[in-house]
């Protein structure tokens, strides 16, 4: 048995309600228009890809670069 | 020849255009081929470092000098991905952003590997939570809730979706890593966390602990 986790972060992530289901594959697939958007408008909202990015870290890391990236002078 | 679409903006327009001449540039062979395939490493490397800068705090001691090998492995690699993948480019962003993607996606990939390659994966098949609220009645509350969880993941888990969940979420053993050393896909392990919070939000909800109406929690 491992060491024992905080609380809150445990019970949050264990319980987060990943529904409506999206891939990762598919997250993938819109990542570039969904910032593009976001980008332009910050109310903009997708219930799929929130959704996938509350639940996945890596891709939510994703979505965080690309908008940085985007809001950079090129 | 660009042909002019009267029912868009000058601006989206000019971005259509670039978009159109990316990809044209690239298909073309020769001089012209070669010099598009060096912008769009430039490209890629933009987004690599930026990728590779922001994750830098899970590499502790390495060098600028490494980091920038790192994110170059990452743009040669998203280079062969954006080249293999060209014709399933439908104009739904700018090219630009698409491109980031596989920049940024494979530097993340290249960043986690370089972190773990030391570290073993362990798949947990129980673990403890310590309760904790601000009072002595919400510190009861708390307890009761951690061991519905503790049983639920005992009992309505699969023995796989338990050492998936558990690794992911309280190992804390980035996606790609995991999927990397069980010869799976982030795609698949993904899957499987989602069924099994699923079926924990469910055995919850049966005992009274979560609301079914309980909303999401976004970012």
């Amino acid at each position: 048995m491992n060491d024992a986790h905080p609380y809150a972060a445990a019970v949050e992530g264990l319980l987060r309600d990943t529904a409506p289901y999206l891939s990762c594959d598919e997250c993938f697939d819109r990542i570039d228009q969904y910032v593009e958007a976001r980008a332009a408008d910050p109310d903009h909202h997708d219930l799929r890809m929130e959704v996938h990015l509350a639940g996945c870290g890596a891709c939510a890391e994703e979505a965080a670069t690309l908008l940085e990236l985007l809001a950079e002078p090129s | 020849m660009m042909i002019m679409n009267p029912g868009i903006t000058s601006e989206v327009q000019h971005a259509v255009s670039s978009d159109e001449e990316w990809i044209a540039d690239l298909h073309r062979p020769g001089a012209v081929g070669v010099a598009a395939q060096r912008r769009l490493h430039e490209l890629l490397l933009r987004a690599a470092r930026h990728q590779v800068a922001r994750l830098r705090h899970q590499l502790p001691g390495i060098g600028a000098g490494e980091l920038d090998d790192l994110a170059q492995e990452a743009a040669n690699d998203a280079l062969m991905s954006v080249l293999a993948k060209l014709d399933t480019f439908e104009g739904r962003s700018r090219f630009t952003t698409w491109v980031y993607k596989f920049g940024v996606l494979h530097a993340g990939v290249t960043v986690r590997r370089q972190a773990w390659r030391h570290r073993e994966v362990h798949l947990p098949d129980t673990f403890t939570i310590v309760a904790q609220g601000a009072t002595p009645a919400a510190d009861a509350e708390a307890g009761e809730l951690a061991r519905e969880l503790e049983k639920a993941i005992a009992n309505d888990l699969t023995p796989h979706q338990r050492r998936i969940t558990l690794a992911l979420l309280i190992e804390h053993v980035p996606i790609d890593v995991l999927a990397d050393r069980l010869g799976t896909s982030r795609n698949a392990l993904y899957k499987t966390l989602h069924d099994a919070r699923q079926r924990l939000r469910a055995a919850l909800i049966r005992s009274g602990h979560l609301d079914a109406t309980t909303s999401r929690s976004t970012r």
